[in-house]
């Protein structure tokens, strides 16, 4: 489901691409190589309508995957409820735990988050609105 | 000359503690944002990932946590920004870059804790014949 979206946002260049794939898909070298393979199918593809159907419904999607990049950022157990409402401060993170939360975020999904935005971000329900919001500014 | 044009541009000194933390944040992004251009220079997606990269830096940005005087925290933001023109101008080499930040963590860096008590002689004296 990541790979349309990154097919979608912009014409990277190759070696950048790579990269976003391989920090997006974290593969071993032989799936990586796979991966190459097949990104030239998904670029073929209808993905402008297919992206703007999604983008409608993304609410819930943004939030699980900010929920799981906190996750791995801040290295909890697995056991742990990671919800909406979850401040970052409440699961052991200082101020330069959530900037490079909010670095991770940037990077998975291909945006840009200014100063002032990124100041304000507490909880993982602020982070999803905010990347909702910018990735839909993007694509208008 | 691209050296040299750097060197010259000193950001004045941060009037608190509060405008110098900001400056770490605002140094945090900035090396963040580099990091893809840099492991395209020197060509790192077979050992490391972004978000390692991250980490690292982060980790090296926490060594100084205890940090509260302004002016020292503004010399170590200039050596850190000088680093980070260093490794985006490639003026490292690829071992550099690995060495210190991807395996650094595993034995090849010394890591010295940063203690305020400890006299010069028995902090050269713990570390023996180290470098």
């Amino acid at each position: 489901m990541a790979a349309p979206i990154t097919a979608a946002t912009s014409p990277l260049s190759p070696a950048s691409r790579v990269q976003v794939m391989c920090s997006m898909l974290n593969p071993t070298s032989a799936s990586f190589s796979r991966q190459t393979a097949s990104f030239p199918s998904i670029r073929l593809r209808p993905v402008p309508s297919r992206f703007q159907a999604l983008s409608c419904s993304a609410k819930q999607d943004t939030i699980d995957k900010v929920c799981e990049i906190v996750k791995n950022q801040l290295a909890v157990d697995e056991g742990t409820a990671v919800s909406g409402e979850t401040k970052f401060v409440d699961l052991g993170a200082d101020s330069l735990d959530t900037v490079e939360i909010v670095m991770g975020l940037e990077e998975a999904f291909q945006i840009t988050v200014d100063e002032s935005s990124a100041q304000v971000i507490q909880t993982v329900e602020d982070a999803a609105v905010l990347i909702d919001k910018l990735v839909a500014e993007k694509d208008a | 000359m691209a050296f040299t044009m750097r060197a010259v541009k000193v950001p004045p000194n941060s009037a608190s503690l509060e405008e110098a933390r900001h400056r770490v944040f605002d140094f945090f992004r900035q090396a963040c944002r580099a990091i893809p251009s840099i492991m395209e220079i020197y060509n790192l997606d077979d050992v490391v990932t972004p978000s390692q990269l991250r980490s690292t830096i982060a980790k090296e940005i926490r060594k100084n946590q205890g940090v509260t005087n302004p002016k020292v925290i503004d010399m170590l933001l200039f050596k850190g920004m000088e680093e980070l023109g260093n490794i985006t101008e490639h003026a490292k080499q690829r071992h550099h870059v690995i060495g210190q930040y991807v395996v650094g963590q595993k034995g090849l860096v010394q890591d010295m804790e940063k203690d305020q008590g400890s006299s010069d002689f028995l902090k050269k004296f713990y570390t023996s014949n180290y470098s």
